[in-house]
């Protein structure tokens, strides 16, 4: 499938511009200095979501791309969205999935730098093919000696772009808390009216995509979500994570930074494979909308004994002392919950 | 799955409830916003052993009557479990007791043994000694206070007790084993809103068929909060249950519910309307000086929940059915609300998430259900609460029935009801006159639904009778079944709806009867009235007497340092005019003779005890009482003022 027409104008290039500035301000203004420092206080959780998130993911992006044998510039739009650092939606549909914030918000933010490094990496790696099959066609095409490339150092400059705004976020979190709360707030609501006015223009504009869109491209942009969230899940359950933590892993490999994609594909890339990764993108955005969703009520219901648990334990240790300790009566607490440490410094136990 | 513990008697429970949650607490006693202390099931259990022994060896027999006079702290509890496990039964009774109250009550229940609480008691109490030859021993709950004139402490008497246990004695254990499911474990006196104090004769089997019977879902990991009076049924029902199943009780008080709210992040709690209604105040008045944008982004989130809950509710028939619906009807509305609900959850969905969620915060966050009782909820606060998802269960019941007769379930929430009977238990709706029985009845259209009447019900909860009074007993209790003296509804589907009480009702002397709960409920609703009370029985016309909102009319620029000063407010009473006149007009559904003609500010808020019930009902006769002279010269000579 191919574009024959530009997917965005001008206008609403600048309003994607302006929501991806906006978005990366509240996510800036959601977080604080020792935010970071946080990564440090549990390395284990931040490291295993680490490896999920740039090691499993581009790897599911890779498979995918190859098993539905996608078009390359498709295949180029997917693994960079499997590439992505997490984003802040991510810390939201964690707390409503009854799962560890704290670790969701130090998966971020340590996510978000280590991509300056590992995303024009795994570009690289994963993308190798599909360039040359874009070189072998567009000299084929007649386009001489022309070869495409990953625009590595584009990316790495739009990556930085992309950091001012959060930067600035935090600034604005140290100078007024409250001015921070509310563009927290109007950050979720403009991402999701900006993603709607795409895909409600792209419908009047180019009707027929939605129906010429390949079902392979879609079956990739919901797929790359849930398979994050699946693997996330299991991966880390293999290596013994905790319920909670487990959540906000799961939901931090499948849930990426869709701002960050569309502003790195804008400034990177051009055409005749900017719009078809943009449309990629966007397919991916308005979805896993839609799957964090349902996978968060799953959550929610599947955790809420290991929640109530932990809550209990939590609260107990900050009424009665540090030191106290929750015997729960036998039979009570599953295995994997006793002495679980993401219930604080004392976790439960039961009674001997 | 279920964590509840059945016994055949509160005796039992405590026992069993030792030897499965052992260490888990059972209580917290809160010292300060961050420091409690848990006393754990064990440990209660291990200290009521000894406070009953030590009370077998003051000489109380199986079945007697212990007064307890004190409100909501931990030596009551204890107090409580040591009346328990030693076979006898407690009279319980308030702080605000009146000296008369105690004296009735301590010479009516033949009470020997009396637990007081503060010094203050206890110095009433000796006051009263010489008018009760009975009473033999006293005990002061306050590890604190200071004993008299040969009263002991309950740490005393746990002690005596414990060297007891210590060198063998088990008369506790064989007390237990003694327990009859018949037995009373409270006889609580009750004043409600009418007339002289009736002895309510509980037994265990009461007690223990409400923890069997109330719908719920909870176990160890539930916390309760608890404000209400604990010698009131209702907060001691909620107690006994939250033993039941292993959770635990935190003891907080109405001046640090809010900072307790968001540190002990209850599960549950039960509560009185009042507290609701100053939640939601509370509440607005918050979101009113929040920043603009979430002002705005509130007012979308609350519209949004509404319309997505309305449609729910119709389309899971929660919806309040006072009347029947005709198909055709059904056939539009259905498909209306089926395309509203899917248009709306998105939106629902994100604006739950990012702005209601913070509402919920404010309430500690973990409230699964909360419950009220006590009277009724007003509507729109019942709404409020539901619409931004704390999820309030309306429940109806009387002292004398342990209370609940009827609660609404998560699954059962019908906004505006009081929801269907619990299990084991029937109601009827009688015509409070004849005693025709209108539901359920084969005779009547829909079984009777939709009649209005006096609520009659039957069940294990309901109280074996007055204490000393059989006359009264007989009068209330037919055949099993108890006459409520409240009016009710059953709706379309099967949920009560309460209407008032029977004898509120005033006649005027054009022959109309008027319900005044509704209307004062509305009255209410204006941010400028306090409480309101209806009058007129027999009279022209309806008058209300108004206690004045002081907190609003400063707000508004009054000068007023008092309710008495701005009683007598030419500017306030115009303020009253006119949101009566907003209130109750013909316009919004009230009839001509449902106009109050004429009001009168008092002088004097009501205060809990005396015109108000610990639940913040208005005790009609006190207040007709206390304001005679205003009534008499309301309808004095003139017939009435436009």
């Amino acid at each position: 499938m191919e574009f024959h027409t530009q997917l965005l104008y001008a206008h609403d290039q600048i309003l994607l511009a302006l929501m991806i500035f906006i978005i990366m301000l509240g996510m800036g203004a959601s977080l604080t200095i020792d935010d970071f420092r946080a990564v440090a206080r549990r390395p284990r959780g931040v490291f295993i979501g680490f490896l999920s998130q740039f090691g499993i993911m581009p790897l599911i992006a890779f498979t995918l791309a190859t098993v539905l044998n996608f078009h390359p510039a498709f295949a180029i739009a997917l693994i960079l969205v499997g590439c992505l650092p997490g984003g802040t939606t991510s810390n939201m549909f964690t707390y409503f999935s009854r799962g560890s914030v704290a670790l969701s918000i130090s998966m971020t933010t340590a996510s978000t730098l280590m991509a300056l490094i590992m995303m024009p990496v795994l570009l690289n790696i994963y993308t190798g093919g599909f360039t040359a099959q874009i070189t072998a066609s567009m000299q084929a095409a007649g386009g001489g000696e022309s070869e495409f490339v990953i625009p590595t150092g584009n990316i790495l400059s739009s990556l930085i772009l992309v950091l001012v705004p959060v930067a600035l976020g935090m600034l604005l979190r140290r100078k007024s808390p409250d001015w921070a709360k509310t563009a927290e707030d109007t950050a979720g609501f403009v991402a999701i009216i900006v993603i709607i006015y795409l895909l409600f223009t792209a419908f009047i504009r180019h009707g027929g995509l939605f129906l010429q869109t390949p079902v392979e491209i879609y079956i990739g942009a919901v797929g790359i979500g849930l398979s994050g969230f699946f693997f996330g899940y299991w991966f880390s359950r293999l290596l013994g994570v905790y319920p909670l933590f487990q959540r906000a892993i799961s939901l931090e490999t499948g849930i990426q930074n869709g701002p960050v994609a569309f502003a790195v594909i804008l400034l990177s890339f051009q055409e005749p494979v900017q719009s078809q990764m943009l449309w990629l993108a966007i397919l991916y955005s308005t979805f896993i909308v839609l799957s964090s969703s349902v996978i968060t009520l799953y959550f929610r219901r599947k955790g809420k004994f290991d929640w109530d648990v932990y809550k209990n334990t939590v609260i107990h240790n900050r009424l009665f002392g540090d030191d106290y300790v929750t015997h729960y009566p036998e039979g009570f607490l599953p295995a994997r919950l006793i002495k679980d440490p993401s219930q604080g410094s004392k976790p439960a136990q039961i009674r001997r | 799955m279920d964590h509840r513990i059945i016994t055949g008697n509160l005796a039992l429970l405590y026992k069993e409830a030792a030897e499965r949650y052992d260490s888990l607490p059972a209580f917290a006693i809160r010292e300060n916003a961050l420091k409690w202390k848990p006393v754990s099931f064990r440990e209660l259990y291990r200290q009521g052993l000894d406070l009953a022994t030590g009370l077998i060896e003051l000489g109380v027999q199986p079945r007697e009557h212990i007064g307890l006079f004190g409100d909501n702290r931990f030596e009551w509890i204890l107090a409580d479990y040591g009346v328990q496990l030693c076979g006898a039964a407690d009279v319980p009774r308030g702080r605000d007791v009146s000296d008369a109250e105690m004296a009735y009550i301590i010479d009516h229940a033949g009470i020997r043994v009396v637990f007081v609480e503060t010094g203050h008691l206890l110095d009433k109490v000796l006051r009263l000694r010489h008018q009760l030859p009975e009473l033999r021993e006293i005990i002061l709950l306050d590890p604190d206070g200071i004993p008299k004139a040969g009263a002991r402490k309950l740490l005393e008497v746990c002690e005596m007790g414990a060297r007891l246990r210590d060198s063998g004695d088990r008369r506790a254990e064989e007390r237990i084993a003694g327990v009859r499911p018949d037995d009373l474990f409270t006889l609580i006196y009750t004043s409600g809103t009418t007339g002289t104090p009736k002895g309510v004769m509980l037994t265990h089997s009461n007690i223990i068929s409400q923890i069997r019977s109330i719908p719920g879902d909870h176990n160890c990991n539930d916390r309760l909060l608890s404000v209400l009076p604990i010698w009131h049924i209702f907060e001691r029902f909620m107690e006994m249950y939250t033993i039941s199943f292993g959770g635990c009780t935190y003891y907080s008080s109405i001046m640090t519910l809010g900072e307790d709210m968001r540190n002990v992040e209850p599960t549950f709690m039960a509560s009185a309307p009042r507290l609701w209604e100053k939640l939601h105040e509370k509440i607005l008045k918050n979101i009113k000086t929040s920043h603009p944008v979430r002002q705005v982004l509130f007012h979308i989130a609350y519209f949004l929940s509404r319309q997505f809950k309305e449609s729910e509710y119709y389309l899971t028939g929660k919806n309040l059915k006072l009347g029947k619906q005709s198909w055709w009807k059904r056939l539009l509305l259905v498909p209306f609300h089926m395309v509203r609900w899917i248009i709306v959850i998105p939106w629902y969905g994100f604006f739950n998430a990012a702005v209601l969620e913070r509402i919920r915060l404010g309430a500690g966050g973990s409230l699964t259900a909360t419950i009220s009782g006590g009277g009724a909820l007003p509507i729109h606060i019942d709404k409020f609460f539901n619409y931004v998802g704390i999820p309030v269960l309306e429940g109806y019941g009387l002292t004398e029935t342990s209370p609940v007769i009827c609660a609404r379930s998560l699954d059962n929430l019908v906004v505006g009801t009081v929801g269907p009977p619990i299990s084991e238990t029937s109601i009827r709706i009688a015509d409070p006159e004849t005693g025709e029985i209108f539901y359920p009845g084969d005779n009547h259209p829909d079984s009777g639904k939709l009649r209005r009447g006096e609520i009659w019900v039957k069940g294990p909860q309901v109280m074996k009778g007055y204490y000393r009074d059989e006359v009264l007993t007989e009068r209330t209790i037919k055949d099993g079944w108890l006459r409520t003296g409240d009016l009710g509804i059953v709706t379309d589907n099967n949920c009560l709806k309460i209407l008032g009480r029977c004898k509120a009702t005033i006649v005027l002397s054009s022959g109309e009867n008027v319900e005044p709960e509704p209307i004062e409920m509305r009255l209410q609703q204006s941010q400028y009235i306090d409480h309101c009370m209806l009058v007129g029985q027999d009279k022209k016309f309806l008058a209300a007497l108004i206690i004045p909102a002081l907190t609003e009319f400063r707000e508004a620029g009054f000068a007023e340092q008092s309710v008495e000063e701005l009683s007598v407010n030419p500017e306030a009473h115009k303020i009253i005019l006119q949101e009566i006149n907003r209130m109750t007009s013909v316009a919004n559904g009230f009839k001509s003779y449902e106009q109050i003609r004429d009001f009168r500010l008092l002088p004097d808020s009501f205060q809990i005890g005396h015109e108000l019930t610990n639940l913040y009902k208005v005790k009609r006769h006190e207040v007709e009482l206390k304001f005679n002279h205003v009534i008499l010269e309301l309808f004095s000579a003139k017939s009435s003022k436009t």
